[in-house]
């Protein structure tokens, strides 16, 4: 789940970086050149504003009266235009409501330093200009006095705030334009750099399902491809070192079966041998007889065992087979007991009857295990009992012995696994369990093993009622 | 990541609009208001000398001119201009060249004569508000090469 959402949630990431970026740069830009450009707007018409007043004034005040009179005045602020405020010592001509506008620091920089000012303000929701100037008097020599005439204007800048404000709105359209783009191009990106990503993946999950020949193939020279190199050098190795296991095991496998196989012959002579020395025993003194007899026991162990190890080395190989045939389960356990004589050492408890299709040959092997260890190496009673459920079907084996100990209990499948280090000398093979587990595991089920909460190993087989293959 | 839109919305609104300003230096105050005109005529020395008119008011380079062409006056200066009857000056003004056009041919005049037209046109130039470094042209009734010349006033560098 997690590793179906790591890469959306990294193409996500990535995308709206990249967006958040693009947009960004773009909305600054923007920004910064409608910035400037109305900066630029705003000082151009100020700059005009200004320059129209000083030539509106300087072309009227050659033949202006001075000192000046009230029409003289009148006729200076008429050149200048509407929202004018022209003084002159106690003299005033103001034209327009907005003249009140005028502030006292644009009074004050008009009287104090002999240039032309200018004062924006805002003013009902509107910008103004406020544009304040003395007239001076300029001698022949170049020589500026001031004439005592000041002209004050105040200029409507609304025009000009529209404009600025398009430019903004425009500004935000191009950031906004920019989205677009910048939403496919993060897509393009997030997708070139996650398929390698994905590849990757693909190649880690079928390295790790198994398929140790899995590679992907490094594109151009980035660290992502340094990564997809590392990844194949170290599935090579795996791949490697895996086969050199997988072939030292068959050779092991293949020698086990090999020995065993090379030993039957031998053997099957030998046991002949036996049978001879079996018959003739009878007739020997009483210390022969008594090594004819250990090397006729050791010699059926040795035939026991053989056939063990060549058992387990078809589970090995893989050729061991099912031999399926419908069976009840009930009469083939108390087949298995009444056949080794154990009927009236074994509670068997098979209530219902049980029908299921199995190979009775390795039914029969593993219940005369389970049975033959819990009255070798257990305690009476021994129970068998055969329980159903609609899934599978369980046969338990328990007896009432002192149960096995807690460090022997995961080891007890193991082949050639000792409980007592010391009991060497026992008649099993020392692959029984082994074996009963294969067996189980063939059919599709389990042997699991067990104390019993009063005491006593517990050994429970199950086996599926449904096979997958059946 | 949510918080950068408003920032985003704060930088693109915040340059809309004409911000309030303080008082900001806006160029020269203009000029041209006078008292009256400046006239130069010569003396016994044979030097410019600027005369005070009071006028009221600064008026044009051609009401100067004309003033200036109508004479001296009760006055120990004299002029160097001959003394022309209904005198009709035109003045051009371009940047740096002031050129004028006098009802006078260039035997009218003494070079002092010329100097006298020159510094009175450029006085009443600079009065208004014109730069110092302006030229004068001269222009006579009869074609010469004097016509041509872009002159200075020695009195106003």
């Amino acid at each position: 789940m997690t590793g179906r959402l790591w890469p959306r949630g990294l193409r996500a990431r990535l995308s709206l970086t990249f967006v958040l970026v693009t947009v960004l740069g773009a909305a600054a830009a923007a920004w910064s050149s409608a910035g400037s450009a109305s900066t630029a707007l705003v000082t151009s018409t100020q700059r005009r504003l200004t320059e129209s007043i000083a030539g509106q004034i300087g072309a009227t005040t050659p033949q202006l009266t001075y000192p000046p009179d009230q029409a003289a005045l009148d006729r200076l602020r008429a050149a200048v235009g509407a929202n004018t405020l022209v003084t002159y010592r106690d003299l005033r001509s103001a034209d327009g409501a907005e003249t009140g506008l005028v502030t006292e620091a644009l009074h004050t920089a008009v009287r104090t330093r002999d240039r032309l000012v200018t004062q924006r303000v805002t003013a009902s929701g509107r910008p103004w200009l406020l544009i304040g100037t003395p007239i001076v008097i300029t001698g022949p020599d170049g020589a500026r006095t001031p004439s005592g005439i000041e002209v004050y204007a105040v200029r409507d800048l609304t025009g000009v705030e529209r404009q600025v404000d398009d430019l903004a709105w425009s500004a935000a359209g191009t950031a906004a334009l920019a989205l677009p783009p910048a939403v496919l191009l993060a897509l393009l990106a997030a997708r070139s750099v996650l398929r390698p990503v994905r590849e990757l993946r693909d190649t880690a999950r079928r390295l790790a399902a198994g398929d140790l020949a899995a590679r992907s193939p490094p594109q151009g020279a980035d660290e992502l491809a340094e990564l997809t190199v590392t990844v194949n050098e170290m599935a090579e190795s795996l791949q490697t070192s895996m086969a050199a296991m997988r072939r030292m095991q068959a050779d092991a496998r293949r020698f086990a079966a090999d020995v065993s196989h090379e030993l039957r012959t031998p053997l099957s002579t030998l046991t002949a041998v036996m049978e001879v020395l079996a018959t003739a025993a009878a007739e020997m003194e009483a210390d022969a007889r008594e090594s004819a007899q250990m090397a006729i026991t050791e010699t059926h162990r040795l035939v026991r065992l053989v056939e063990d190890l060549m058992e387990v080395s078809r589970f090995d190989a893989g050729t061991a087979r099912l031999r399926l045939e419908e069976v009840e389960v009930g009469n083939a356990v108390r087949d298995c007991l009444r056949a080794r004589g154990w009927l009236d050492q074994v509670d068997l408890a098979a209530p219902e009857e049980i029908p299921l299709r199995l190979d009775p040959r390795r039914l029969d092997v593993i219940v005369a295990n389970l049975v033959g260890n819990a009255l070798r190496h257990g305690g009476p009673p021994v129970r068998v009992s055969v329980s159903a459920t609609r899934e599978q079907v369980r046969i338990e084996v328990g007896d009432g012995g002192p149960g096995l100990p807690e460090h022997v209990l995961p080891h007890v499948f193991e082949r050639f696994y000792k409980a007592d280090a010391a009991r060497v000398r026992t008649p099993g093979s020392g692959l029984g369990l082994a074996i009963a587990l294969e067996n189980a595991r063939l059919h599709g089920g389990d042997l699991t093993a067990g104390n019993a909460s009063g005491g006593g190993a517990r050994f429970v087989l199950r086996l599926p009622r449904k096979r997958e293959d059946g | 990541m949510r918080r950068i839109w408003p920032v985003v919305a704060v930088l693109v609104l915040g340059s809309c609009g004409v911000r309030p300003s303080g008082v900001t230096d806006a160029g020269r105050a203009p000029t041209g208001v006078a008292h009256g005109v400046t006239l130069y005529f010569v003396d016994a020395h044979e030097r410019l000398r600027p005369q005070f008119r009071r006028t009221y008011r600064l008026g044009t380079v051609p009401e100067a001119v004309s003033l200036l062409l109508f004479g001296v006056g009760d006055s120990d200066l004299h002029t160097e201009i001959a003394s022309v009857a209904g005198p009709r000056i035109l003045a051009t003004t371009g940047p740096g060249l002031i050129q004028l056009r006098v009802p006078l041919a260039l035997r009218e005049v003494t070079p002092l004569g010329i100097d006298q037209i020159v510094c009175t046109a450029l006085g009443v130039h600079v009065q208004s508000g014109g730069s110092r470094r302006t030229r004068v042209q001269v222009r006579f009734t009869l074609s010469t090469h004097e016509s041509e010349k872009r002159r200075t006033c020695p009195l106003i560098r």
